[in-house]
Parts: structure tokens; C-alpha cells; sequence
């Protein structure tokens, strides 16, 4: 087959896109790389159709879609006056928003009362950022102050108990111990229940307790009465 | 939406080479597959194929109707005119929109006849298979692997004339 001018530009397309196998591609590029017409033509077919394929496609324009939304499902209605601020009322009124709304405001009371901000007594001068300062400052003393001394409680209260458990077992176990013993030589100068080796705080949780026991004796008769 | 609006704008564009032209055109189009979405068969191809050939038929009528219009141009443009063809006409914020080569392949897109022109951009502008092709226009296989290859030379000879020797 002799490949002419014609026939290399009828088949062009097909020698670029690969489809011109075998012989017949060995025959186009022997016309084409051998005519003075033909060599130039498939070079910049040949760019052309890498150049196009390189092109980027275009951005839509940003009102493009609004266009059409407006075009196929008509124009957006615009409400105004009473029947737009109801459109916005009823906007406002879904769980969501009140949730959001709840929680915002519930953060916000949370915020004042922990400030010290009361709204019953409220003043101008309270929303002075020293004046907020102050207030959440010593509320801040006062909680750690009932802390303490909540705790402080807690220690007694504990030892109290710890002393009781171990009389109780005293009492259980060496009931020998209970009985009168004689008493030990006096140091002049001295009363009977000076014990220098017992911490203080030991002393006032005996006291304690020995008040307890005496509660609990009167506590039957106490209830007795609240019941009659 | 966003993609389908994007694919068939830029065939608007690519065919008319005018933005605002384009513009108009791709909302007629969507309007034209919103009213005719009954007649949507998958037979059709996919549905970008339907949107496509949608296209296509409009970018035909369009074109047939302003043919006048052109004719008149085409007159006025004989007439001596110092300032460059290929810029005349064409907004800056298109031009930066493009490259300079894109440009002016771009320029010599709108000078093919409008069944080449077809052809080429759907088959190297927007990659097409020769099969989807011959959907969208409607003719044989034959049909559309020649209207390509003479696109091309032709595409070719015209950006030869306009002194464009893509590297």
C-alpha cells in the first residue's frame, strides 16, 4: 500500500491515538518523516491535541448555580414586614437553637453565682472588673476555709470513732483490765488525770467520746419522747 | 449540581468563547434538563451524556440563531482596525483567566466550522470516548473519528495562520 499525503492525514488521528499497529505504522512514519508537507502537519497536530489536553477546565462562575436554581425552580421569595419577622420567630423555635439557648444561659449563671454577681442586689459598681475581682476572691477564701474545716471535722470525727472501736475491743477482750487498780504514787504538784505522754488532741478525743457514750445512754429516752 | 454546571459551562464556553454567553447558555440548558427530565432514558447513556447531547442540541440552535448576528460581525471585522483581532472583544479578567497559549487555541476553537469544533472539544477538551461522542451527536463512529482528525488539522492550520506554533 502506498501511503500518500492524503491517506497520512486521513489516518492522523488514528496514528496519534495509537490505533495504526504493526506495517501500517511503519509505513505512515516512513511518509511522514520523509515529506516536506506531512512532518510538519503531524508535529503540530501532534502538540496541539498535548496542548489542549493539558488545559485546565475553567471555574464556574460563583453566581452560576444560584442563576440556575432561580431559573429552574423559580426566584426565591422575599418576605417582609410581620409574615418575615414570624419566619424568623418560627426559625428560632426548633429544639436546636432552644438547647443552645438553654445551656448558654445556664453557663452564664453558673459564671455570676460563682462571681458572687447577684441580680436581686445588683449595682453598677458590681460589673467593675475589680469589684467582680474582689467578690470571686473572697468567695474563693470561703469555700477553701469551709474545706478546711470540713475536713479538719472529718479528722476528729474519724479519731473519735478509731478510740471508741479500740475501747469497745479493750472492753471485749481483757475485761480484767476494767477492774479498780491501786493508785499510782502521786507526784505532789500533780492531779490525777495529768498524763504528759498523751498528745492534747488525744485528750480532747477522749472527752469526746466519753461525751458520746453519755449521748448514747440518753439517746434511747431522747427517741422514747419524740415517739410519745 | 456544582459539577454537572461546571462540565457543561465550560463546553459553553469552550464552543461560544464568550463568558457571559456561556453563562446565559448553561442556565438555559439546565432549564431545558429540568423541564425534559421525563424524557430522560437510560438508554441515553449516563446522565452526563443526556446533560451533554441536551447541550450540544442547544449549542446548535443557539448558534443557528445568531448566525446573522456573526455575519454582520464578520463584515465589520474586514473593515481596518489598528488594534490586535485575537484581544478585541476579550475581557482582561478572561485573559488572565487562560493561558497564553490556551488563548489562543481558544481563538481559533470559535473559527471552526461549528460540527469540527463540536467534535474537537468533546473528544480533547472534555476526553470523551468516541463512543459517548457518538451519542451526544447523534452519527456513526466514522462520522465522529473524522470530524475529529479534520478538526485537528484544521485547528492546526488556523493557529499556523495566526503565527501560534504550540512547542
Amino acid at each position: 500500500m502506498t501511503w500518500t499525503c492524503d491517506l497520512v492525514e486521513a489516518r492522523l488521528s488514528d496514528y496519534l491515538e495509537g490505533l495504526l499497529q504493526g506495517p501500517e505504522r511503519a509505513e505512515f512514519e516512513a511518509h511522514a518523516n520523509s515529506c516536506a508537507d506531512c512532518a510538519p502537519l503531524v508535529a503540530s497536530v501532534r502538540s496541539l491535541v498535548v496542548e489542549m489536553h493539558s488545559m485546565d477546565e475553567l471555574e464556574t462562575p460563583p453566581r452560576l448555580v444560584y442563576s440556575i436554581l432561580d431559573k429552574t425552580l423559580g426566584p426565591r421569595e422575599t418576605v417582609t414586614g410581620w409574615q418575615g419577622f414570624l419566619n424568623v420567630i418560627r426559625g428560632l423555635a426548633t429544639p436546636k437553637f432552644a438547647y443552645g439557648a438553654a445551656s448558654v444561659m445556664a453557663t452564664l449563671i453558673i459564671i455570676l453565682g460563682a462571681s458572687g454577681f447577684s441580680l436581686r442586689k445588683s449595682k453598677l459598681a458590681d460589673l467593675r472588673p475589680a469589684a467582680i475581682y474582689q467578690t470571686a476572691d473572697r468567695g474563693v477564701h470561703r469555700v477553701g476555709a469551709a474545706c478546711v474545716k470540713y475536713v479538719s471535722d472529718l479528722r476528729v470525727v474519724y479519731e473519735i470513732q478509731s478510740r471508741l472501736r479500740q475501747d469497745e475491743n479493750n472492753l471485749q477482750t481483757k475485761p480484767e483490765e476494767l477492774l479498780p487498780k491501786p493508785s499510782p504514787e502521786k507526784i505532789p504538784g500533780q492531779t490525777d488525770e495529768y498524763k504528759p505522754s498523751q498528745p492534747r488532741q488525744q485528750n480532747r478525743a477522749n472527752e469526746v467520746s466519753r461525751q458520746l457514750e453519755m449521748l448514747a445512754v440518753e439517746l434511747p429516752m431522747l427517741s422514747e419522747r419524740s415517739v410519745r | 449540581m456544582r459539577r454537572h454546571s461546571r462540565r457543561i459551562f465550560n463546553i459553553c464556553y469552550r464552543f461560544t468563547g464568550n463568558r457571559t454567553e456561556a453563562e446565559d447558555l448553561s442556565q438555559d440548558v439546565f432549564l431545558r434538563v429540568y423541564r425534559t427530565l421525563g424524557s430522560y432514558r437510560s438508554a441515553h447513556g449516563g446522565f452526563a451524556t443526556w446533560a451533554t447531547s441536551v447541550t450540544r442540541n442547544l449549542l446548535i440552535d443557539h448558534y443557528r440563531r445568531t448566525k446573522r448576528d456573526r455575519i454582520t460581525d464578520s463584515l465589520d471585522d474586514k473593515m481596518p482596525v489598528v488594534e490586535n483581532k485575537e484581544s478585541a472583544g476579550r475581557r482582561p479578567d478572561e485573559q488572565a483567566l487562560l493561558g497564553e497559549l490556551s488563548m489562543q487555541v481558544q481563538s481559533a476553537l470559535t473559527r471552526l466550522s461549528p460540527e469540527l469544533r463540536e467534535a474537537v472539544i468533546l473528544r480533547d477538551l472534555q476526553q470523551l470516548e468516541y463512543a459517548e461522542i457518538q451519542t451526544v451527536l447523534a452519527v456513526p463512529e466514522g462520522t465522529v473519528k473524522s470530524r475529529i482528525n479534520r478538526g485537528r488539522i484544521e485547528l492546526a492550520r488556523i493557529l499556523q495562520q495566526m503565527g501560534v506554533r504550540p512547542a
